[in-house]
């Protein structure tokens, strides 16, 4: 069980705290709920420019860093398609400062030509750096292109193409901040060493006073149902074949999602898994052979990725994997196997509370995903799993006619 | 209630922590354990920690496959049988060699160590590299390597290794895709028995874990039935190139990477710390020096950064950064001159300030945690140091000042002594 308590301001910041006073530190983390799915297709990249724009300063504090590292701080950020997410960690006396430094930003951001073309710049080199200029960096764009034909997941968080970041002008930055960078879109959580009463107040006296915002409410496109096998090939300068499959699955609130996790860690979970086991050791038809599932909030993909050995082909890569799913679709898996990725998710779930960071950032992405309590609940979700359940959800999805086939060939 | 947000919270100095430090004791037959119980979950991690790095081997790859073939098969466990042990407990195992030390290490609940220490016993004691498992591991390591040798920095941190230390020191990635193809089983079999036995072998245990959990590592390892020769110490003297600049082609490479930097002191000269501060204000934070310049003013990188790295038998700074081709002679040339500010100016009180602070919430950071306990102290074992160091260190960042950083400037970051290596198109 995971003890934390929950609040929220007249403004409509929920607060989520979680003490754990084996650490000297506090870590503040601060979700906003806009990621890179609610971006314009003709801005694409947008929510993760906007994660760099928010170091670029704000109204009352030109500098955001400086203030952190005098009071000991340290700090980053991420995007993804489903949400953006500030975190530092500052020693517990020096707590207050996080509360101004972030408080301030959400209050409203100095917005300047000069930062949004540094920082434009700097996003344009993580982009080749992180797409172009790695064997294998687009191969996440093809896959999500290929799987997605309507919701905005058929695109990265760093965006489809450069021309999207280099274009995007101040008067958007300002709208998007408007519209998705509010009280009322944000989840407060403070975890390590921390003071109820302490936090509350000092979160009252920061955030209190910022205005509700009216949120630009959008129903996203919806996925329509696959029905016919797609496939697409592509040749690259890289040392190895690699072979995806990806196939659609629930959205992260209902049980499908839980069951397709733990279909993935039967199939490629730890040395001891299936995948491994047969088609990595004894029959040595890959190097490296994975399936995992995107994590994503709305209806995600089941992938299964695997980087083929030397001597073999696609052919044989592919109706190696599928005889694997055939496998999970007509047998049931036995009771210790079952076991065993069940075990393994508990003492994950353990190792977890280990990290008061990692603690900060699990809720603050629960809560987005719908609530914070639902971590509790997850331990339960996954025990209640029947062999059954595998077996019908594996019938369910591993379908030829819902996925998607991505041959990333070498040259 | 109004507040002027233009006023920042009063800051508190911050205290030096409480250094958790290990029980030391000895199974019996001498086999030292360094204990360090902390945390609040009822996690233990173990590491059995050998002298079988790459600095005692005399062939490429010894001493990672020797140690990588630790989980394929032993006298009374296949490579299935042992994945499966581990996995079922939900246990994490872990084999890592690095340039002094091959380590098996297991992270589990303790609840179920008295079901995971005969496996480990046996595939530590009793490793039998199946051939056919050796093969497997070969071919999958080859492949792997081939596409790290694609990454543009890949290329360029092997070719600044070797411009450091020179061809055949241990510190230099020598490492060739020719390696793969020669290598003997037997020799793997050999460096295997000579390195993974009682006589060469450490135990550091850290998280939670009641006090009989020596006594079972005792029941497993604290035998006579696994010794071996003792290990004779082995020396290599670096032979620093005497280029100043390496460029190595890779084609098709949209950035390219670069690498500069020298050797510097060993982690117990007295100019350590100066030159860890020193390092630091140049490109050890967001805010330095160089990430100021490079990237947040001129939008040349995603990101570059100085380390001064601390190995065993030697130290020295490295800059890193990928930029594209065309600013690769901006960025060289904005490096040159942030060294040299260093060298001309002494460094302002208030910088210097938030570096101190920076260094001192590192500090924090750095000892929070069990595993991070644990590592602080190998920290200071690995290298013969006691924990008056840290005392020392802390002391340091308190206390230093510009003139002392600009003189250590002067005295070590010469850029004609500096070596610089691109690799790109």
């Amino acid at each position: 069980m995971i003890e934390f308590s929950r609040h929220r301001l007249e403004n409509g910041l929920d607060i989520i705290l979680y003490p754990d006073y084996s650490t000297p530190m506090v870590a503040m983390d601060i979700c906003y709920h806009v990621g890179a799915k609610h971006e314009n297709p003709n801005r694409t990249g947008f929510a993760h420019l906007f994660e760099h724009l928010m170091f670029g300063g704000s109204k009352n504090i030109p500098d955001y860093d400086i203030p952190l590292q005098l009071a000991g701080g340290e700090n980053n950020a991420y995007t993804t398609n489903d949400l953006t997410n500030y975190y530092l960690t500052l020693p517990k006396d020096n707590l207050e400062t996080g509360f101004w430094l972030e408080s301030d930003r959400m209050l409203e951001l100095d917005f300047s030509e000069k930062s949004l073309n540094v920082q434009k710049n700097v996003v344009i080199e993580e982009f080749k750096q992180r797409n172009l200029n790695q064997p294998y960096g687009d191969t996440w764009a093809l896959l999500r292109g290929l799987a997605y034909k309507e919701h905005p997941y058929q695109w990265t968080t760093i965006g489809k193409e450069i021309s999207h970041i280099a274009d995007a002008s101040l008067t958007e930055v300002k709208e998007f901040f408007y519209q998705y960078y509010a009280p009322n879109n944000a989840v407060l959580v403070l975890s390590g060493n921390i003071d109820k009463d302490h936090c509350l107040n000092l979160a009252d006296k920061w955030f209190g006073s910022i205005p509700k915002r009216e949120i630009r409410k959008q129903k996203l496109p919806v996925e329509p149902e696959q029905i016919e096998f797609r496939e697409l090939t592509v040749e690259r300068p890289v040392p190895d074949s690699v072979l995806y499959l990806a196939f659609h699955m629930g959205d992260r609130l209902i049980r499908e999602y839980y069951v397709c996790d733990l279909i993935s860690d039967i199939l490629s979970g730890g040395n001891s898994s299936r995948l491994y086991l047969k088609l990595v050791k004894e029959q040595q038809l890959f190097v490296e052979l994975d399936a995992y599932i995107s994590g994503d909030h709305d209806p995600g993909l089941f992938i299964v990725s695997g980087k083929l050995a030397k001597d073999c082909s696609i052919e044989k890569a592919k109706n190696a994997i599928w005889a694997e799913l055939e496998k999970m679709k007509l047998e049931p898996v036995n009771a210790l196997e079952l076991e065993k990725v069940k075990n393994k998710l508990e003492a994950n779930h353990i190792y977890a509370k280990m990290g008061y960071m990692n603690m900060a950032q699990e809720l603050a992405t629960y809560e987005n995903i719908g609530k914070a309590e639902i971590m509790n609940d997850q331990l339960n979700w996954y025990r209640s799993i029947s062999p059954l359940e595998l077996q019908q959800t594996a019938q369910k999805i591993f379908r030829i006619e819902k996925c998607s086939q991505l041959n990333y060939l070498a040259q | 209630m109004t507040i002027n947000r233009k006023i920042a919270p009063k800051l508190y100095p911050i205290s030096k922590p409480d250094l958790i430090r290990p029980q030391i004791s000895k199974l019996t037959n001498g086999i030292p354990v360094f204990a360090l119980r902390a945390g609040k979950q009822e996690v233990c991690k173990i590491d059995f920690v050998f002298k079988a790095g790459i600095w005692q081997q005399d062939k490429q790859l010894l001493a990672s496959l020797s140690n990588a073939m630790l989980q394929e098969g032993s006298l009374n466990y296949s490579a299935a049988q042992i994945a499966e042990t581990f996995d079922f407990h939900g246990a994490y195992f872990q084999l890592t060699a690095d340039y002094h030390y091959g380590t098996a290490s297991i992270i589990t609940l303790e609840k179920h160590l008295s079901k995971l220490l005969p496996v480990i016993e046996d595939l530590i004691k009793n490793s039998c590299f199946p051939e056919a498992e050796f093969k497997n591991l070969i071919n999958r390591r080859k492949q792997r390597f081939l596409l790290e040798i694609e990454k543009v920095k890949i290329v360029c941190q092997k070719k600044f290794s070797e411009v450091l230390f020179g061809k055949g020191h241990p510190y230099t990635l020598g490492l060739t895709s020719n390696d793969f193809d020669t290598v003997q089983l037997s020799d793997f079999i050999d460096f295997y028995h000579a390195h993974y036995h009682a006589q060469n072998c450490e135990i550091h245990l850290s998280g939670q874990f009641s006090t009989e959990i020596i006594e079972s590592l005792n029941t497993h390892f604290g035998g006579s039935d696994w010794q071996g020769p003792a290990i004779k110490p082995i020396l290599y003297t670096p032979e620093c190139s005497t280029e100043q600049l390496t460029r190595i082609n890779k084609a098709d490479s949209i950035q390219s990477a670069i690498r500069v930097g020298k050797l510097l002191v060993p982690k117990d000269h007295p100019d350590y710390f100066g030159l860890q501060i020193l390092t630091t204000i140049l490109g050890g934070y967001f805010s330095s020096r160089l990430m100021m310049n490079i990237r947040e003013d001129k939008g040349y990188t995603y990101g570059i950064g100085s380390h001064f790295i601390s190995l065993n038998k030697a130290g020295y700074i490295i800059i890193a950064t990928e930029v594209d081709k065309k600013y690769e002679q901006a960025t060289l040339s904005e490096i040159e001159r942030e060294i040299l500010q260093l060298q001309r100016e002494a460094v302002s009180n208030e910088e210097l300030d938030r570096v101190k602070q920076y260094l001192i919430g590192e500090f924090l950071r750095d000892f929070d945690g069990p595993f991070s306990l644990s590592q602080a102290f190998r920290n200071l074992h690995d290298f013969g140091l006691e924990y008056s160091f840290y005392d020392s260190y802390y002391t340091t960042i308190r206390n230093i000042s510009p003139e002392v950083i600009q003189s250590l400037a002067q005295r070590y970051f010469d850029p004609h002594t500096m070596h610089s290596v691109i690799a790109g198109q």
